[in-house]
């Protein structure tokens, strides 16, 4: 078996990580968006004799990074070790893709070219040659659409065929510069990379390069003739940017190889037509806030439609396993503990799922972008930039890939100041909690609405902490923006089908295993030490009869509850959140909370849950007894700001190396939940 | 003049990219070269933000990214 590593290279948004899925069954995130893949990520497959690693990097403009993602890419084809380059091309942009292409043939490796995204081009009437392609440059080339799936076989031969004849391009610049590059070659010694590519990035000033060979011997004989060379480079063009001149070269290459190789396509005209209402000046924004108040509202009201026959079809399983068991412990715990709990928890899938089908959407189409343009304005106002939108906006899915996407933020302040506020986007664990609490508490018809303000207010205070950020502590401009609109395209249903499905998969997997499990200790906690009250109530009720008897029962059961481990841990909290009307078993499901946001109601369903049915009308009716008003309000408060689970923190430890700013965003969430819920239940109590 | 005074609808040619580095690597990969032609799409109301065309690519930048690009219109 030979093994080939193949680096995945393009601009964003070329369809790199779709081909990947395409070629070999992988599932990697795609997004109609530049900047979806923020890490390199490995895929491996197996083909006749050849198993092939695949690389996906993240896409990037060119080799000079702008963003930390970007560097990524960089660093990885300077010093990781890898067989082959595989350059992903949009054919409909193949001016603007070439100019990189022509940038990392630089390197001398074995190339690929995959002009990808034929179907669309081809469709328009375009046409690429690529065997002309080839005998211009030295570099095999084949059409391909990641989508419909074709040219996907020749690309593969073709890889194995670069591979094999080690084939690396030929591109060659003008006579001037082809005359410096040899100049200043000629000086270079040993070096691990090509020589060739060594003197065209010292000559276009390359500080990655400097670095890595300003210690050898021969670097001083080489700073002389490079000084000379770029001397003579910017006297002929009568430009003083080298960077530009290499710019131009490239670029003046790359029109006379398509004018060789490619008939054009005709211009399309519906993302333009699109764009004429959607990013239009004056209804641009209400489009944009409307689409956001139907993707909640559905989220709440459509939810809601399957949610009692997920909540019977647990009952009856209940039921079952009641009947099965014999009585005793083991029963007890799955009846009482696992089963409602990971019920209430199942139970919100169909909101999270429609949430996670809107988010999808966005990205997907290419709404997500035009999004970012739109709220620019407005996010320049709190100190950030329209580009730091896509991950807030991913923040209302997930705050882990969030916290990965803000690396597409250039300035670190930039990215700090983003990371420390998404958290105050509501993720999707959290839509159960709201869904339950608002259900309990709120009149039916304003319910959606309720929810829709709690995003909102939760994201508006997110930017006016992003905004004190700034002003406190990070004084400066926010970065440029600069964002590439991609146009809008339809992803196919079955694509969409399958992502839920992953998701439902993940979600169930996790109600599951981890969700079962921590209700099963939540149970535990929860039931015992109870021996004492037992036996101490065992006698009374032998001897009581009829409505005096199940009184007892109930009386028993929260005694037990009172008495136990969980009690006596919740009532040490208790005192410090007394005065936001929170008893110990809310403290006791926030403090859950920071395993993951599911486990506030898994727990909630084990402490409220004693007696009676299991149902979803039958959970939201008993926390609606057993609950103030102020402590409901006081929780969602708490839920909307307080840290994230524990998955999301470690990612924003791993992308954040500084202790102080660590230190600073696991605190600050939580007094800003106490304060903001100390004044939201004072305020209901002042009005009251 | 500069692309953030062109108006909806209207065109131009680049002749100058002020840009200091890294902006400046950037705006030359997305397509921003001399002699090249963009026309204004869209911009936001207060001129903040502008959508331009450039070879058939889209790209949003903002009014300050726009100063810094020299443009003739036509
Ligand atoms: N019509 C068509 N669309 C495609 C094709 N390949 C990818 N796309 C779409 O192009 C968009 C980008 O795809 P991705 O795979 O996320 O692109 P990427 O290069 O990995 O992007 P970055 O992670 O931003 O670098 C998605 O909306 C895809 O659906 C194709 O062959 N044909």
């Amino acid at each position: 078996m030979i093994e080939i590593k193949v680096a995945l290279v393009g601009q964003p948004n070329v369809g790199k990580s779709y081909l990947i899925n395409s070629i070999s069954g992988a599932t990697l995130h795609v997004g109609n968006f530049s900047g979806v893949t923020v890490e390199k990520k490995e895929v491996e497959f197996q083909r006749n004799d050849y198993k092939l690693k695949f690389i996906d990097l993240p896409g990037t403009y060119s080799l000079h990074p702008y963003t930390p993602e970007e560097k990524v890419t960089k660093d990885f084809l300077l010093n990781e070790d890898y067989d082959l380059i595989l350059n992903v091309v949009d054919s409909n942009q193949l001016q603007k893709n070439l100019v990189f292409s022509f940038q990392i043939a630089d390197l001398n490796k074995p190339m690929v070219i995959a002009f990808n995204m034929y179907d669309e081009f081809s469709r328009n009437g375009g046409e690429i040659d690529t065997d002309k392609f080839y005998k211009l440059t030295n570099i095999l080339a084949q059409n391909v659409s990641a989508k419909e799936k074709f040219g996907l076989e020749e690309l593969f031969k073709k890889v194995i065929q670069t591979y094999e004849e080690k084939n690396t391009p030929r591109i060659y610049y003008s006579e001037t510069v082809e005359e410096e590059i040899t100049n200043v070659k000629r000086k270079i010694k040993k070096c691990k990379f090509d020589k060739r590519f060594v003197a065209i990035r010292l000559l276009e000033d390359d500080e990655d390069i400097y670095k890595l060979i300003h210690k050898k011997p021969w670097y001083i004989d080489l700073i002389s003739q490079l000084r000379a060379s770029k001397e003579r480079i910017k006297i002929e063009f009568d430009e003083e940017d080298i960077k530009e001149i290499f710019f131009e070269e490239r670029l003046a290459l790359s029109k006379g190889i398509i004018s060789q190789i490619a008939k054009r396509a005709r211009k399309e005209k519906l993302s333009e037509k699109i764009d004429k209402i959607l990013i239009h000046p004056i209804l641009g924004l209400p489009i944009f806030l409307f689409v956001m108040w139907i993707l909640f509202q559905s989220t709440f009201s459509l939810g809601a439609i399957p949610m009692d026959y997920i909540s019977s079809v647990f009952n009856s399983f209940g039921d079952l396993i009641g009947k099965i068991f014999p009585n005793g412990i083991v029963k007890d715990s799955i009846v009482n503990g696992i089963i409602p709990a990971v019920g209430a928890v199942v139970m919100f899938l169909p909101n999270i799922l429609i949430l996670y089908l809107g988010i999808n959407l966005m990205e997907q189409t290419g709404y997500m972008a035009r999004a970012a343009y739109v709220m620019d304005g407005i996010l320049k106002r709190f100190g950030l930039q329209g580009r730091a939108f896509i991950p807030l906006v991913s923040g209302f899915g997930c705050s882990v890939p969030a916290y990965m996407a803000a690396r597409t933020l250039k300035n670190p302040k930039d990215r700090l100041i983003t990371m420390l506020v998404i958290g105050f986007m509501s993720c999707g664990a959290r839509l159960p909690i709201y869904v339950l609490l608002v259900s309990a508490f709120f009149p039916k018809h304003i319910q959606g609405n309720v929810m829709f303000a709690i995003y909102i207010g939760g994201a508006l205070i997110g930017l006016i902490v992003a905004k004190i950020l700034r002003e406190v502590l990070f004084k400066g401009e926010p970065e440029p923006f600069v964002m590439e609109l991609p146009k809008y395209r339809f992803p196919k249903l079955k694509a969409i089908l399958f992502d839920l499905w992953i998701k439902t998969k993940m979600y169930l997997k996790k109600a599951g295993t981890f969700i079962a499990f921590a209700s099963l200790a939540v149970w535990f906690l929860s039931s015992f030490p109870r021996a004492g009250i037992i036996k101490e109530y065992s006698l009374k009720i032998e001897n009581a009869k009829g409505i005096e008897k199940i009184k007892l029962e109930k009386r028993i059961k929260k005694e037990i509850l009172e008495n136990s481990y969980l009690a006596k841990i919740g009532k040490l909290i208790e005192p410090i959140t007394k005065p936001l009307d929170l008893g110990w078993r809310e403290d006791v499901s926030l403090l859950a909370g920071l395993a993951a946001k599911e486990t506030v109601v898994s727990t909630m369903a084990v402490l409220y849950g004693e007696g009676g049915k299991h149902t979803s009308k039958n959970l939201i009716e008993k926390i609606r007894k057993n609950m103030l008003f102020t402590t409901a309000v006081a929780m969602i408060i708490i839920v909307m700001f307080y840290s994230p689970c524990v998955a999301a923190m470690s990612t924003f430890y791993a992308e954040v190396p500084q202790w102080k700013w660590r230190l600073f965003y696991t605190i600050y969430p939580n007094v800003f939940a106490y304060i903001a819920a100390f004044l939201g239940v004072s305020l209901i109590k002042f009005f009251q | 003049m500069k692309l953030n005074e062109l108006n909806i609808g209207e065109s131009g040619i680049i002749k100058k990219i002020y840009a200091k580095e890294p902006l400046k690597s950037k705006l030359l990969s997305m397509g921003f070269a001399r002699g090249e032609k963009i026309k204004v799409l869209k911009h936001t109301l207060a001129k903040n933000t502008f959508d331009i065309d450039i070879n058939g690519v889209n790209v949003a930048l903002r009014e300050e990214e726009a100063k810094e690009i020299e443009v003739e219109k036509i």
